[in-house]
């Protein structure tokens, strides 16, 4: 099979075992295999990574890594028996009996075959059709749904409410496993789910807040319910690593309601000083700020997470003015009238299922904005107030116009994004087909300048006096950083800053976390600059050293300079070709004279003098959809299209990596998992010394 | 094994548990299971104190550093002299050490929280129901202590660790000894700098000569102290240190020259207390003492001349400055001061007068190389050779750049006649964590298992057994 010759070799041992894979397509050591255990098959590896609100999973490993195949909501509904938990909500639902139906005794089917049987039809689907099969069972008014609900004709229904998640109980919370039966559920419903074969390893991606105690209770889990001949469990922030291919990062985890940050040094994670679960930063923070700020104006928090989500909301880096006077531009209109109002529009025409407007990619949509009249606006009542502001602007940028709209998002006093809502397309009354449809609504909603608002400080922030999410995690990541106790690895760190999590895809939201720390923490010039570590024979400092060219370190990552401030740029080069500061080519040790033979903590220059995020290597397209990742509906829960996921998932990149290393390539001999055996003979709480 | 044959059950019996080592210091408390190589849980024995909603709320471990919190006040259960002073908060914060990373937090299992009464059968897994309402109620437990610490404090401690934590077995170490184990020797000469003490124990044959045994307050906290008094008579205008929580946004300026920061400012209800912003500061002052600070490496005193016959100012001089950056954007090169910041471990003339300093100034007693003198003298002269060939330094603040050659200086001037050998990990977990990896090699040893204190001799001899095992 024909592997992209160019995939990057997370670890020595990998490419090794690689080279000699290449060779003869057999293990390296053949006779040195743990027991007598036939050999995995990529396509035979499962791969679970939980998090917070979706949980990715896969079976086998395609040749090149993509985006995970499957996401599952992390919820799970109770089941009418106690302790049990269906992965969709059951409704109940009370019909006159049929009178055409022969026997009519009020039974009651209990609710397990039911949901066995759908269970059984989507699976089957599952494995043979395209990926975005899966997706369909979870759409509204499924087929499926449908199919099965016919079959029932007794006087008490229980059908499944796919787009409800009402009642859910959502087992992971802050990363933290809160609902352990729950937890184990939903393990349990992705396993038959996916149905892999016996022969299956398992990883699954772990969360840095889980207790050595969690990871054994999911360890006798897997082992003892799944039987898997081998299990592995992965800290997320070395999977990411793996992805990324880099031994030495600090990863950044924005979640949904937490951030980790974790800084790996030689493929280590650093446990002392890490950022484990920060509380009031991650996703839900941003929507919590919009709502804040326009829920005075109708904003519903379903409307501010679709605003958050869309490619007009954007955090803009620290010193960018926002465009227009203030926040408070048309104040007279509410928006939510606006909005409902609308939705006459395409009420008629919305499309069931996968809507075509919400495939457009993001330029075409803000283009064709600028030029379309807002009827929501004028059917909400304002109308003269708007077609008199409409005929102002029209006046100010007549001589702009063309500028104007190409203008980037950042320089737009307003724009429009796509809301979109399930509503019920038949009430109860009508109970025709046994299951309630839906429908799609489309609406465009206007903004102004709140949408660049979502990371300052959360008025209401409990007991926490924050400063903005970027602050936050920047001042974690501070910590973070100097809690590394090899120093001379500390402005290596500062250089390869990987933000991932689906906290992080807002636009803008890198940069906008470079700027903060380049305003908080980055060292002036002059505080590095007269040191004893600029080696007397240094190369002359290239000309182009100055403030806008990326640094001549061949890292095209995203590059704050410190000479922002007119400071004599030959010393910016002179720090930066400095090679005593580690910020040089990543990977080199440290040559500054004064540093002792042993690591030790002394005679160390101080950091950051730079800052930088990494590059996710090109070897994989698939996880390159970064133009595409604020497309409207992208994220759109379970009827995510694939192309919505990009380099915030490195993290199951990672895990597909590491999964064939230790799987396929290094088959054990590393100890890469734990097998059966292994448990057998020494309990869950072994697995630590596989975790990897 | 064919895929698709069903595999058989599994065939796991019962569990192997290994013990918690658990090793609380003045600055950080340490912990981790026995076997591994660092303690997987390292958090500060700080705590903060705040109210919300009239209740007061505890936070605990490094969430402290990043968040502050309105009204947010530092405590530390620990007394300046590594003894505990407020029992019921040291049990809080150590059981936060190893609930947090290492066991799982109490209410955190829903087996038993009354939400999830499932009946045996019918759990979704074949696991036990685990019973266990107590935090260590199947881990054994060793705790370290200075070897100073009153017999009343040792009962105390393994009242707690028995009743509240319901360990099965528990022990409680001299972390001198410890340290010593960490680096191979049943017998040596422990120099331990820590945060808020520095000691000097002899070990011979893994236990302690209590005679031998000697502390004082120059520590880290000491060496902070006279950092702050540096910064107070710097030139030209004195140094303020702002922890980078007040800043919102700093400018780059040249050194020497005065910050342009935007300061953060918080509503005078909301503001966190003075204790908070002292422990931030104090984040600063150890990346100085990370960066800038050194200690003179001798041969002799800072202020004396050096063999050669110039005074070794001159020479340390003749060193390149180091440049430091504050929170606030000011920065400054230090140069010889640099040195003066220690000097008053090993020459109590040396330290920067600071009367306004919460510390009383030093007196000679208590420098290094008079512990250590007072110290030999009071073990048996035949085991001194002994242990001056064996020093074991650790410690975080031994950490210092150049302190391990100043005391080999200092010992070999002390002490011309006999050999000495320092023994120092150079690997910095080693060094900060050198009583604990100890307690982690002991605890995992086959032959310690005799040595646990099981829970029914507790219950049988009270809590004095421990003066009668722990020795």
């Amino acid at each position: 099979m024909g592997r992209p010759k160019s995939k990057p070799k997370p670890t020595p041992r990998a490419s090794r075992t690689r080279k000699g894979r290449q060779q003869d397509d057999e293990p390296l050591f053949p006779d040195r295999k743990p027991s007598n255990m036939p050999p995995f098959k990529d396509e035979h590896i499962l791969l679970i990574a939980p998090g917070s609100q979706m949980t990715l999973a896969q079976l086998g490993l395609p040749e090149t890594f993509t985006p995970a195949r499957f996401r599952f909501p992390t919820r799970m509904f109770p089941a009418q028996k106690k302790g049990e938990y269906e992965p969709y909500q059951i409704r109940e639902r009370r019909q006159p009996v049929a009178a055409t139906n022969g026997n009519g005794a009020p039974k009651t089917e209990p609710v397990k075959a039911d949901v066995e049987m759908k269970d059984a039809e989507s699976t089957g689907q599952d494995g043979t059709e395209k990926p975005e099969s899966i997706e369909n069972t979870e759409k509204p008014a499924g087929e499926t749904a449908e199919g099965a609900e016919k079959t029932e004709t007794q006087e008490t229904f229980y059908e499944e409410d796919v787009t409800s998640d009402e009642g859910a109980v959502y087992p992971i919370k802050d990363g933290r496993i809160v609902d352990w039966p729950c937890f184990f559920a939903l393990l349990t419903h992705i396993y038959n789910a996916l149905s892999p074969p016996f022969h299956t390893p398992i990883l699954l991606i772990a969360q840095p807040v889980w207790s050595t105690r969690d990871r054994e209770a999911i360890t006798q889990f897997v082992f003892e319910k799944f039987k898997t001949p081998a299990f592995t469990l992965m800290d997320a922030a070395s999977a990411t690593c793996y992805g990324y291919g880099v031994g030495t990062a600090t990863v950044i985890d924005v979640g949904k309601s937490k951030v980790d940050v974790t800084a790996v040094t030689d493929f280590q994670v650093n446990e002392h000083g890490r950022g484990i679960a920060l509380a009031g930063c991650g996703g839900d923070a941003m929507t919590d700020r919009l709502i804040e700020l326009l829920g005075s104006k109708g904003f519903t928090r379903e409307m501010c997470e679709q605003l958050k989500r869309s490619n007009i909301a954007e955090i803009l880096a620290p010193g960018t003015p926002l465009p227009g006077a203030a926040a408070t531009a048309r104040q007279g209109t509410n928006p939510a009238a606006a909005a409902s109002t609308g939705g006459t529009n395409g009420n008629d025409s919305v499309p069931r299922g996968l809507g075509e407007g919400t495939q457009t990619g993001t330029e075409t949509n803000s283009e064709e904005d600028e030029g379309v009249l807002d009827v929501a606006a004028i059917v909400s009542g304002d109308t003269t107030e708007y077609l008199a502001k409409i005929e102002k602007e029209k006046v100010n940028k007549k001589g702009a116009e063309t500028k104007q709209k190409n203008a980037p998002n950042h320089q737009k006093e307003k724009a429009t994004f796509q809301f979109e809502e399930f509503v019920p397309l038949d009430d109860d009354s009508a109970p025709t087909s046994g299951s309630r449809r839906y429908i799609r609504h489309t609406r465009e909603i206007e903004v102004g300048a709140e949408r660049f608002l979502l990371a300052t400080p959360v008025q209401n922030a409990g007991e926490r006096l924050t400063s903005g999410i970027l602050e936050d995690i920047a001042t974690q990541i501070h910590h973070t950083i100097l809690a590394v106790p090899d120093a001379t690895k500390r402005s290596e760190l500062w250089d390869s800053l990987i933000i991932v999590g689906c906290g992080s895809r807002v636009r803008g939201f890198a940069q906008a976390l470079l700027g903060v720390i380049t305003q908080k923490y980055i060292l002036s010039p002059s505080a590095t600059i007269f040191t004893s570590e600029i080696p007397s024979a240094f190369t002359t400092p290239l000309p182009t050293g100055g403030t806008n060219t990326p640094a001549p370190t061949g890292q095209p990552g995203i590059m704050y300079h410190p000479a922002a401030h007119g400071v004599n740029p030959l010393l910016v080069a002179a720090t930066h070709n400095n090679p005593g500061m580690a910020g040089a080519t990543p990977g080199t040790p440290g040559m500054d004279p004064n540093m002792s033979v042993h690591h030790r903590s002394t005679g160390h220059s101080q950091t950051p003098t730079s800052v930088k995020c990494l590059r996710l290597p090109d070897y994989f397209p698939e996880f390159k959809h970064e133009g595409n990742r604020n497309a409207p509906g992208a994220s759109h829960g379970p009827s995510a299209t694939q192309g919505g996921h990009g380099i915030e998932e490195a993290t199951f990149l990672g895990a597909q990596m590491a999964a064939r290393v230790v799987f396929v390539l290094d088959q054990g001999l590393s100890k890469g998992f734990m097998t059966r055996i292994e448990y057998n003979e020494n309990g869950p709480s072994a697995i630590h010394e596989y975790y990897l | 094994m064919n895929p698709s044959n069903p595999p058989q059950a599994a065939e796991y019996g019962g569990d192997e548990v290994s013990a918690i080592v658990l090793d609380p210091g003045y600055s950080t408390t340490r912990a981790g299971f026995a076997g591994e190589d660092a303690p997987k849980s390292l958090i500060p024995t700080y705590y903060g104190k705040y109210s919300a909603d009239g209740q007061e709320k505890l936070i605990y471990g490094d969430d402290i550093f990043v968040t502050p919190r309105p009204g947010l006040s530092i405590h530390n259960p620990i007394g300046k002299d590594g003894i505990v002073e407020d029992w019921d908060m040291a049990e809080k914060v150590w059981e936060y050490s190893f609930t947090s990373r290492l066991t799982g937090a109490k209410p955190g299992n829903p087996f038993h929280n009354g939400l999830n009464d499932i009946p045996a059968e019918e759990l979704p897994t074949e696991m036990e129901v685990e019973l266990e309402e107590k935090p260590l109620a199947d881990s054994p437990l060793l705790m370290t202590e200075p070897a100073w610490n009153p017999a009343k404090a040792r009962e105390k401690t393994i009242e707690i660790a028995m009743e509240k934590w319901g360990t099965p077995a528990f022990y409680l170490a001299r972390n001198g000894v410890l340290a010593a184990f960490a680096s191979g020797k049943a017998s040596g000469l422990v120099v331990d700098i820590g945060a808020s003490n520095i000691s000097i124990t002899p070990v011979h044959d893994g236990m302690i000569l209590k005679r031998g045994v000697q502390h004082s307050p120059l520590g880290g906290d000491y060496i902070s102290s006279q950092i702050r008094a540096l910064f107070q008579k710097n030139s030209p205008q004195p140094i303020t240190v702002t922890p980078h929580y007040l800043i919102s946004s700093k400018t780059a300026v040249e050194a020497g020259q005065p910050p342009q920061a935007k300061y953060r400012t918080f509503a005078a209800d909301k503001a966190p207390d003075a204790s908070y912003r002292a422990l931030l500061e104090e984040r600063t002052l150890s990346e100085f003492k990370e960066c800038v600070v050194q200690v003179w490496p001798g041969p002799n005193r800072l202020s004396a001349t050096a063999p050669s016959g110039a005074p070794n100012e001159e020479l340390a001089r003749s060193h390149p400055p180091r440049p430091f950056e504050f929170p606030d954007g000011y920065n400054q090169v230090f140069g010889i001061d640099r040195f003066r910041v220690v000097e008053s471990l090993f020459d109590v003339k040396a330290a920067i007068p600071d009367p306004d300093s919460p510390v009383p100034a030093p007196t000679q007693a208590q420098t290094i190389p008079e512990l250590i003198k007072a110290s030999l003298g009071g073990v048996d002269v035949d085991i001194r050779p002994h242990l001056l060939a064996n020093v074991v330094v650790t410690g975080g603040s031994s950490l210092l750049y150049g302190f391990t050659d100043r005391l080999n200086h200092e010992l070999m001037q002390l002490f011309p006649g006999p050999r000495v050998r320092i023994s120092a990990p150079g690997n910095t977990a080693e060094r900060r964590f050198g009583s604990w990896i100890g307690g982690s090699i002991l605890a995992s040893l086959g032959t310690f298992h005799q040595m646990w204190i099981s829970k029914k001799e507790y219950e049988e001899h009270g809590a004095n057994i421990v003066e009668k095992r722990c020795k």
